[in-house]
């Protein structure tokens, strides 16, 4: 990969980062560009985490969490979906397309749902370029 | 119990009005003043964060850190008056106008050395009032006005937005005021105005916070426009019009030989590049504890700006006047005076 | 919900009073019952521009806050949160009020059985240094000759101290950037059904303050009143109910136009390249109350940057509290670089609602949903 898109991905411990580390072990290619950071849960995950991401230069921002009903927490990734929605509005509003901003429920065992969705994200991010904050 | 009460804004020459919250006789808050006529319940933060002081109020005398009975103090204080030859003494923009007077003819009387600071800045007899500024067709602007005296800033990018032209002169790489501004300039004063001037008719305002030279302060004179000068002390503008200013060169140079310093309302060690622990006694006249009172020799409490009664003249040379709204049993400066005068 | 028409039996509060002198009535009989610590109601300072919230312990002196003030676009929610959270207190509330008090109580920072709430009916306030600017423009009168004001009919009426009155449409005075402030403009909850009681002239008799009941204390406070003899009340007609809910439908939607025509995107405006980053807006917001602990000064996150980047800043803000935005627009108010602030909080809001249903402050909802520990996805 010759780019430097910058991804960061807000992963969760129990399920979501599971689902990276499986990928990885299984020597699953994905775009080299996302840097993992493991958070305990989806709904650890505050807005400003990704505000304060995107205003240091990611390019895009990717939170990993449990399938509904598997929270570790019993309930964090609903906490995680709704605050998901206000993140969305907010972006919106700063001129962050919505594509950049993307999340996903993937479990331990999907190492290649990982694989896919970093592929994907990172083609859709190749596709609107560096992200420039005005 | 709750009360707001009406104030003026302490912090800068521009005489904002603010509301200050009170229980039971203590400041606990700071409200809008909507009504005010200079800033509309608009506040800075240091206006909003003046009343952080109280914490640190002084309400004891104190001789070398020690509390000490307040009379005692006086004595102290004017047997070293008398005692040497070479007294000055630091008037303050901090100063209410009556202040002011008593301190100036208690210092002519005992015939001690007078030195005043005004932000290297001196007095304009004409100068153009916010509404001026807000009118103007073309503003010429020295110093980061928008961030150090935003309530004047306000006004700026009021006559921005009604199609005035903005250029201004900063030093710094990074302000707010060259956001708002269509030119901005680094270099110095004389050729800003040089290159701008003839922007400038009759609804133009030149509004400064700083110059590099006092030849500026001519040359901005000489333009023949409205001028704006804003100083950093409430009342510089009033006081301007009792004592001469003095620059720092002249008040350092005053400073080396003295023997005595009083200092009344002020604090002054940062300001000036001069090692204030080499006076032999420094004497600081003070509400609340800084880093003046710190290298004191003996400090006295005065009266706060929420306990006293006064009027100060801001930027645009309005006269206004302050109640207390706070019950102290310290004394004025006033009444200092008499005091070691006695 | 029931409607009553009221009036003080107290001749001197029903001449000081704005419509009947109800709402002072009620205050009057809360303090002499002793079921109250204080009433915090506005007493004009300076003249009719500067109203100033007083918290008033003796009845004798309810008679200097009686009449409406249009000029005084105060706000009481953190003042109840910050000073008189242990106190029992009656206050009079404006719909932006009493929203930021719904906002306070479901986030456990005002107690509400220590509280009596009076609404006030609200067409809108207006800036006092514009308002007067606008008067001494729009009509003939000096500013300083004006006794009271009041918003009727879609005009803003004047009365001067000879009983003459003057009157300019309001739609006329805002195109112009005068009128209301931009937040009222665009506000569509002018009756507090939040509060207890919420008392207005719409409809109502000259004389008489028609009052809307809210709630068991609400029926409390107006059969306590007329218990102790201050107030006096009558059903009122069909008529009259019509007549201020016509009021407060066509009030609605001239907000609703006005809605539409006003919200840019955050990043349409470029005002942010004047912020000075001190922090009025979050000092001042009625439902910010993390204080020291605002995640804006964590270390993290604290900006040194003048301006500070919009998204670190404002967008650290939208999402803490943007969903419970009352549209107060204090924060506007106190900008001193005039940023229209309060517009991407009351939009963000808005958003939020088309996505819940939430009206912060309006909707009965325990919590906003965002909080809610529900398992529910929007």
């Amino acid at each position: 990969m010759s780019d430097d898109l910058k991804i960061v991905g807000l992963l969760c411990n129990w399920c979501c980062y599971g689902g990276a580390d499986t990928a990885g072990t299984a020597r699953m290619q994905y775009p080299p560009n996302v840097r993992i950071i493991r958070v305990m849960c989806s709904g650890r995950i505050n807005p400003s985490m990704i505000f304060k991401a995107f205003d240091e230069g990611a390019d895009g921002v990717f939170v990993g969490g449990c399938h509904i009903g598997d929270c570790h927490y019993d309930a964090g990734n609903y906490k995680w979906s709704r605050r998901s929605k206000i993140v969305e509005d907010i972006l919106e509003e700063f001129g962050i397309e919505k594509e950049r901003f993307r999340h996903e429920w993937i479990s331990a065992s999907e190492g290649e749902k990982f694989q896919t969705t970093m592929e994907e994200f990172h083609k859709t991010l190749t596709k609107l370029g560096p992200l420039e904050l005005k | 119990m709750l009360e707001i009460k009406h104030t003026l804004c302490p912090s800068c020459s521009v005489g904002c009005g603010i509301n200050v919250i009170l229980e039971n006789n203590a400041v606990v808050g700071t409200f809008p003043y909507k009504r005010h006529p200079v800033n509309a319940g608009k506040n800075c933060a240091n206006g909003r964060n003046s009343i952080g002081n109280f914490v640190n109020k002084i309400n004891e005398a104190s001789i070398s850190q020690a509390n000490v009975d307040l009379d005692k103090a006086f004595a102290e204080v004017s047997k070293e008056i008398n005692a040497n030859d070479k007294v000055t003494v630091f008037l303050s923009g901090n100063n209410s106008l009556a202040d002011a007077e008593a301190i100036k003819s208690f210092s002519e009387e005992k015939n001690l050395d007078l030195v005043f600071y005004a932000d290297d800045l001196r007095n304009f007899e004409d100068v153009a009032s916010y509404d001026d500024v807000e009118d103007a067709s073309c503003v010429l602007v020295i110093g980061d006005v928008l961030y150090e005296n935003p309530l004047i800033g306000r006004r700026i990018v009021h006559a921005k937005q009604n199609g005035a032209k903005i250029f201004s002169n900063i030093k710094a790489e990074k302000s707010v005021t060259a956001n708002i501004s269509d030119e901005t300039t680094s270099g110095s004063v004389q050729e800003f105005l040089d290159t701008y001037k003839d922007n400038l008719d009759d609804s133009s305002v030149v509004v400064f916070n700083t110059v590099d030279c006092e030849d500026d302060l001519d040359k901005i004179e000489e333009l023949g426009f409205k001028i704006l000068p804003v100083y950093s002390k409430t009342n510089t503008k009033g006081i301007l019009s009792i004592a001469d200013s003095n620059s720092k060169e002249e008040i350092i140079e005053a400073l080396n030989d003295t023997k005595v310093l009083l200092i009344f309302n002020d604090d002054v060690v940062d300001d000036f590049d001069f090692d204030f622990k080499s006076i032999s006694k420094v004497i600081s006249f003070s509400a609340f504890k800084n880093n003046t009172t710190e290298i004191s020799d003996i400090v006295i409490p005065i009266k706060s700006w929420l306990e006293y009664e006064g009027s100060v003249v801001n930027a645009m040379g309005e006269t206004q006047t302050f109640v207390p709204v706070m019950e102290s049993d310290v004394l004025s400066v006033e009444e200092v005076i008499e005091k070691i005068k006695g | 919900m029931s409607y009553v028409l009221a009036k003080s039996k107290d001749e001197e509060i029903h001449k000081a009073g704005e419509c009947g002198g109800a709402v002072t009535s009620i205050f009057k009989y809360l303090l002499d019952e002793g079921l109250v610590d204080g009433v915090l109601a506005l007493r004009p300072c300076d003249d009719v521009y500067d109203g100033v919230p007083t918290l008033i312990t003796n009845s004798e002196d309810l008679i200097g806050t009686a009449g409406s003030y249009h000029c005084a676009p105060t706000m009481v929610g953190d003042l109840i949160q910050k000073y008189l959270i242990d106190k029992k207190i009656a206050v009079s509330v404006k719909p932006c009020d009493i929203r930021s008090i719904d906002e306070l109580i479901k986030r456990h920072k005002i107690n509400p059985d220590n509280l009596y709430t009076i609404g006030l009916n609200c067409g809108g306030t207006v800036s006092p240094v514009s308002g007067r600017k606008m008067i001494d423009l729009f009509y003939e009168a000096n500013p300083d000759d004006v006794i009271s004001e009041e918003i009727d009919k879609g005009q803003f009426i004047i009365e001067l101290a000879d009983g003459s009155e003057e009157a300019v449409k309001i739609h006329d005075l805002e195109e112009k950037g005068y009128g209301r402030r931009n937040n009222c403009q665009r506000c569509d909850v002018k009756i507090p059904r939040k509060a207890n009681l919420a008392c207005g002239n719409w409809g109502a008799e000259d004389g008489w303050t028609f009052i809307e009941i809210n709630d068991e204390k609400g029926q409390e406070l107006i059969d306590g009143a007329k218990k102790a003899g201050i107030l006096e009340t009558k059903s009122p007609s069909d008529a009259a109910v019509e007549g201020r809910s016509k009021v407060e439908n066509i009030m609605i939607k001239m907000a609703k136009k006005n809605q539409d025509a006003t919200y840019p995107s955050v990043n349409g405006i470029d005002d942010w390249s004047r912020c000075i980053s001190c922090y009025a807006c979050r000092d001042i917001c009625p439902i910010c109350w993390c204080y020291e602990n605002c995640e804006l000064n964590k270390s993290y996150f604290d900006e040194k940057d003048i301006p500070p980047s919009p998204i670190a800043f404002q967008g650290v803000r939208l999402s803490h509290m943007s969903f419970s935005c009352c549209d107060c627009g204090q924060c506007d108010d106190v900008c001193p670089m005039d940023i229209p602030v309060s517009l991407i909080f009351d939009k963000l809001q808005k958003k939020y609602c088309n996505r819940t249903g939430y009206v912060a402050g309006v909707s009965t909802d325990s919590k906003p949903p965002l909080y809610s520990p529900d398992k529910v996805e929007l």
